[in-house]
């Protein structure tokens, strides 16, 4: 039994596609047209920013850090979009706009991270303070307004397809082949890992664990503003609730794809797996109808995911090594 | 043979404490060095310096005749110094591949990294080591020889000169000590150097050129091995001038009833079959290098720590397992090792930690009165001549001595039986010491059984009436406190010697 249950624990992977499967087979029993192609790309295409900020949020919490700034950026970068681009504001070219709040978003990353690299607080009291001081920010900045009317070349981001494929998901999948590509193909990827697993060797073989953790927020702040401008493009208007509760969903998804909390462990297609999970419980609760009811139980669900997670996490690291167990 | 490493009048101070006084000694080419010493004898010390982590206040240290770049690790590693420490240094959620590329990983000409090399060259690295494992498993997931099979292939591929290795065995089994002995004596025969620190005197012998011993801070010698035997090692490690407390006291109260008694206590892998008695009225010192499993042993006894098998009796009572309230009842009291950690509440007043552990005596109602907490802590500073300020003097600002008769004071208003002291002395200074010895006697003589844990030598051999040496989680004898020498410990204390002297079953 112990030999059986010990694997799916360490491969996290295993035990997210089994629940996939079980959860799409259950949906589709109550509700068949869960498994309409289009239904299918509408979850992909809700699950694009969620995946986008889960890159960097991963790459942080391998480092042993942790942000939970994300949603109130979202927050703060959507008022941006809005008051530099809706035509019933200032009207400004999207491109130069879509720029300025990439910029802007790798800008509150690095910020980030200087506070928590020069600054040494913890990076959980940095994020959180800017978790109420940007969302706070974003609602002084749009004033209590929605915001409409975006250039239909911007909007075209969030709502067109490409060979049958949300855009939203080309560029999703864009960027999680550009961090698989870091996390196993450069030195930086590696270092993230060794600087998670060992801080006190890493910074002895001459690490510098500074650049190391300000890349991670600083690249986290960049694909939170990409996710930002997705989630503008396909929703057409601008509150000041965007991106509320996020910070939590996306931590979710890092910690139940196996990454651990303490640093130095997990894999992106484990983390990719839980937040297509995520999304579909999420996507799940609507189509059962429960109304009004469902955010509710969402919270509740994630909750519950993260204790499991962190507990299965704490069982597989305290695991005795494969040899004794033979 | 050329010189490798020269290490030139080294000085280094901590504050008051003066860990390493003028060291010069010098290291050949392709030669195993060995180091020893008592603890605290500045062995880790001067592995710090050479890796780059301490910066020495004086003196000078040359490799191939250039000098070290003194606090900058990674620069000294690039002057061909590579160290294993004695806990592990490696990244256990990383495999093996990593683990000996990470910091100068090898890239490709586009700037990826160049997997298949680094895999190529570590399993190279590991067949010269005659090791043959998965180099893509975790090392979370290896047994430690395999780790520190992996730490010395990235020693080698680091085409290191000097090896400094810091205990590399303490929780080796014999077959991978042989194993690892082998890969010494590869790596010698290819060039390299190895300081090598032990405090098995076996391995010493069996695999070193030469042996530097060091003592209090102080170089006492470099011999050559053939030169020295066991014997005079022994005596180089504890030759120490002991004026201040050569002399014995002659306490021999009349001896009470058994007041504690362990019997076959078991709690491995911290410490095995452990049987003694302490007497009311009796001091009992025990010896033992750190990490022989005597604190673990008080752990238990007080009730901190679960063990696995054996009974302990106080006044002939079993007591129960784990469980601190009970030994506190039957009259167990221990000061700690740690007492900045786990003795007291430095924020807190001397009063409200003299008070700590009695608090239920001190009711009024179901308040605490503040006049019987006074008038308590007052009686205990006047009976240990505690100084300080007043009752009410927040406890950090009071020196080390003064703090620790405060955690005695708290433990003695529990009115204890048995009173357990882990390293009552450390980091007190000689009149304190002496005042510490005082208290401890008057105890003795009021009848409180006494069971002294120490690293320090001549107060072992100064307070005890008997003498207990633990070695490597065992008991591995008992000596007479009037009779006993430094010598007699030391040889108890010390692994892997041919076991004379009074063993105990």
């Amino acid at each position: 039994m112990r030999k059986f249950i010990l694997p799916l624990i360490q491969r996290r992977e295993i035990g997210l596609i089994i629940l996939i499967v079980l959860l799409t087979g259950v949906t589709a029993y109550i509700n068949p047209s869960f498994l309409a192609v289009s239904n299918l790309m509408q979850i992909l295409n809700n699950c694009a920013p969620v995946a986008l900020i889960s890159c960097g949020v991963m790459l942080v919490i391998v480092t042993a850090e942790i942000d939970i700034s994300v949603g109130s950026l979202t927050g703060l970068l959507s008022a941006f979009i809005a008051l530099l681009m809706s035509r019933e504001q200032l009207g400004w070219n999207p491109f130069l706009v879509m720029l300025i709040i990439l910029f802007l978003g790798a800008l509150m990353g690095t910020v980030t991270g200087l506070l928590v690299t020069i600054g040494k607080v913890p990076s959980i009291i940095v994020t959180l303070g800017l978790l109420t001081a940007l969302r706070g920010a974003a609602i002084k900045v749009l004033g209590g307004k929605t915001i409409k009317d975006y250039p239909e070349s911007f909007r075209y981001l969030g709502t067109e397809s490409l060979l049958g494929v949300p855009i939203s998901v080309w560029i999703a999948i864009a960027a999680i082949a550009f961090t698989a590509w870091l996390i196993r193909w450069t030195r930086l990827g590696r270092r993230l890992y060794a600087l998670g697993s060992n801080p006190q060797s890493a910074i002895l073989l001459g690490l510098n664990e500074r650049a190391l953790k300000c890349f991670t927020f600083a690249f986290t702040g960049f694909l939170t503003a990409v996710a930002t401008i997705l989630i503008v493009a396909k929703l057409g208007n601008v509150e000041a609730a965007i991106g509320k509760g996020d910070e939590l969903l996306i931590v979710t998804c890092v910690v139940v794809g196996g990454v651990s909390i303490s640093g130095g462990r997990g894999q992106l297609a484990g983390v990719m797996l839980a937040v297509f999970l995520m999304v579909m419980i999420r996507t799940n609760l609507t189509y059962l109808q429960l109304g009004p009811e469902a955010t509710k139980w969402e919270r509740a669900i994630q909750g519950l995911f993260i204790l499991a997670a962190v507990i299965l996490d704490h069982v597989a690291s305290h695991a005795k090594p494969a040899e004794s167990e033979a | 043979m050329s010189t490798l490493v020269e290490i030139n009048n080294i000085d280094k101070r901590f504050g008051g404490v003066h860990a390493l006084k003028a060291v010069t000694f010098t290291i050949d080419t392709g030669e195993i060095h060995s180091l020893c010493g008592e603890n605290g004898a500045g062995k880790s010390t001067l592995i710090k310096i050479l890796c780059g982590a301490y910066i020495p206040n004086e003196g000078s240290i040359t490799i191939d005749g250039r000098e070290l770049p003194y606090g900058n690790v990674p620069g000294v590693g690039q002057l061909g110094v590579a160290v294993i420490h004695q806990e592990s240094t490696a990244f256990l959620d990383l495999n093996a591949i990593d683990n000996v590329f990470i910091g100068r990983e090898l890239r490709t000409s586009w700037g990826a990294l160049n997997r298949k090399a680094m895999a190529r060259e570590t399993r190279e690295l590991l067949a010269r080591l005659q090791e043959s494992l998965d180099i893509y498993k975790p090392l979370s997931q290896m047994t430690v020889a395999q780790r520190q099979m992996v730490t010395m292939a990235r020693a080698l591929a680091q085409k290191c000169k000097l090896l400094i290795m810091d205990e590399p065995t303490a929780s080796l089994s014999k077959r991978e000590t042989d194993v690892l002995f082998d890969n010494i004596a590869r790596l010698k025969a290819g060039g390299v150097s190895i300081l090598y620190v032990s405090h098995r005197m076996e391995e010493i012998f069996q695999l070193s050129d030469r042996v530097t011993v060091f003592r209090d801070g102080e170089h006492v010698g470099t011999e050559p091995i053939g030169n020295v035997d066991t014997q005079k090692v022994i005596q180089m490690m504890v030759g120490r001038e002991v004026a201040e407390f050569t002399k014995r006291h002659e306490h021999k109260a009349h001896q009470g009833a058994t007041a504690l008694a362990l019997d076959n206590l078991t709690s491995r892998p911290a410490f095995e079959n452990i049987s003694f008695e302490v007497k009311a009225g009796e001091i009992v010192g025990m010896a033992g290098l750190v990490g022989s499993g005597r604190s673990e042993i008080a752990r238990a006894v007080f009730g901190i720590d679960n063990y696995q098998s054996g009974v302990i009796r106080v006044l002939g009572k079993a007591q129960r397992k784990g469980n601190v309230r009970d030994a506190m009842a039957a009259g167990i009291a221990m000061v700690p090792e740690d007492r900045q950690h786990e003795g007291l509440l430095l924020p807190l007043t001397v009063s409200a930690n003299i008070s700590m552990a009695v608090l239920q005596n001190l009711l009024c109602g179901p308040f605490l009165s503040k006049k019987k907490e006074g008038a308590l802590a007052q009686e205990y500073i006047e009976e240990l001549s505690i100084r300080t300020g007043s009752a009410h003097a927040v406890t950090s600002t009071l020196s080390g001595g003064n703090q620790q008769k405060v955690v005695i004071g708290k433990w003695l208003a529990t009115q204890p039986r048995i009173l357990i002291l882990d390293e009552p002395t450390r980091g007190v200074d000689v009149g304190a010491k002496a005042e510490m010895y005082r208290i401890i006697r008057e105890l003795a003589e009021k009848g409180v059984a006494i069971w002294v844990i120490s690293s320090d030598m001549p107060e072992i051999l100064h307070i005890s009436d008997r003498i207990l040496v633990m070695c490597e989680g065992r008991l591995k004898g008992e000596l007479e406190g009037k009779s006993a020498t430094q010598e007699d410990v030391m040889r108890l204390a010390l692994p892997d010697l041919s076991e004379e002297g009074a063993i105990l079953a």
